[in-house]
């Protein structure tokens, strides 16, 4: 069955949002891939997805700590034991294992968990910070405009 | 048993290991659920439906652990190791009732019984024990006695 983006996922930050779409839809080609029993389909996807994680996953460490959450250490560690989970189930599918259904079961539990659970956690702080940082350009801009028209 | 619910008395004060925590009981009433339907169906059939639940019962607390391990890390909690080999046991111990299953032996409600057992257990005891020390350290907040004691001199100073 595939997982179909809904508003319970929603974190309420618009760039990450869409990011956890997009591995939603990266899943969902998991089992794609499984529907159609191409091995072929499912490196490629694995591929994309992986390449795809890591990189949601480096911008959204780089968003906690710039945002002084106080467990950013704890949260990598979670995605590190995830990349490493994956990669090893890529691993297992290049040497020709059959591992795209319990595969698909394994990214979609832990990306709900994930976003319900440990996401959320961070939103607060993360916002709070965004919502500074877009104050403090604002006044910044401010003060030029008054000094060039004032 | 009963289904495992949830009260302030099993709260660390650390909402998102508190979240975590009310997850893994999830999963574990999921199993209580689906083994007492097993039970008035009388047919067994359910196994395939445990046997997932306990595959992402074994993947969520494998999460779990690790974050909690790095919380204390972070902290310097003195009985870091002590409670690595905790954690260590009860993923065995899941991992072994999943190969069980996986092996055909009927799972009943004394499974979900186990693991409500431990895991209220664990969180009494060496949950509590690493809680204060994190949340002071990571979080910044006061512990309990010392707040109080604040509270009290404040009292006395400037009634």
């Amino acid at each position: 069955m595939s997982l179909q983006w809904s508003s319970d996922l929603e974190i309420g930050i618009p760039v990450i949002d869409s990011q956890h779409q997009r591995i939603v839809d990266y899943i969902n080609g998991v089992e794609r891939a499984h529907q159609h029993h191409s091995q072929a389909e499912l490196l490629e996807v694995l591929d994309e997805l992986i390449d795809y994680t890591l990189s949601h996953f480096a911008f959204e460490e780089s968003l906690i700590e710039e945002a002084g959450y106080p467990f950013c250490k704890a949260h990598k560690k979670v995605h590190a034991l995830f990349t490493r989970r994956i990669q090893a189930y890529q691993q297992s599918a290049k040497a020709g294992e059959d591992v795209t259904e319990e595969l698909a079961h394994t990214l979609k539990t832990w990306l709900v968990n994930h976003i319900k659970h440990d996401d959320r956690d961070y939103t607060g702080v993360v916002k709070a910070n965004m919502n500074e940082a877009t104050k403090r350009v604002k006044t910044k801009s401010g003060s030029w405009m008054a000094r060039l028209f004032g | 048993m009963t289904r495992f619910v949830w009260s302030e008395e099993f709260e660390l004060g650390i909402d998102i290991i508190d979240h975590q925590h009310q997850r893994i009981v999830e999963y574990i009433n999921q199993i209580y659920d689906i083994s007492a339907a097993d039970l008035d169906a009388a047919t067994g059939e359910n196994t395939a439906e445990i046997k997932q639940v306990l595959a992402s019962l074994v993947d969520y607390t494998v999460s779990h652990f690790a974050f909690e391990e790095a919380l204390m890390e972070e902290a310097d909690y003195p009985e870091l190791s002590e409670h690595q080999l905790v954690h260590r046991q009860f993923t065995g111990l899941i991992e072994n009732l999943k190969a069980r299953c996986e092996q055909g032996e009927e799972v009943s409600q004394k499974l979900a019984a186990v693991l409500q057992q431990w895991l209220i257990q664990h969180i009494m005891t060496e949950d509590k024990g690493y809680a204060e020390l994190v949340k002071q350290q990571l979080l910044g907040i006061e512990p309990e006695q010392h707040r109080h004691w604040v509270a009290e001199a404040v009292s006395r100073y400037f009634q």
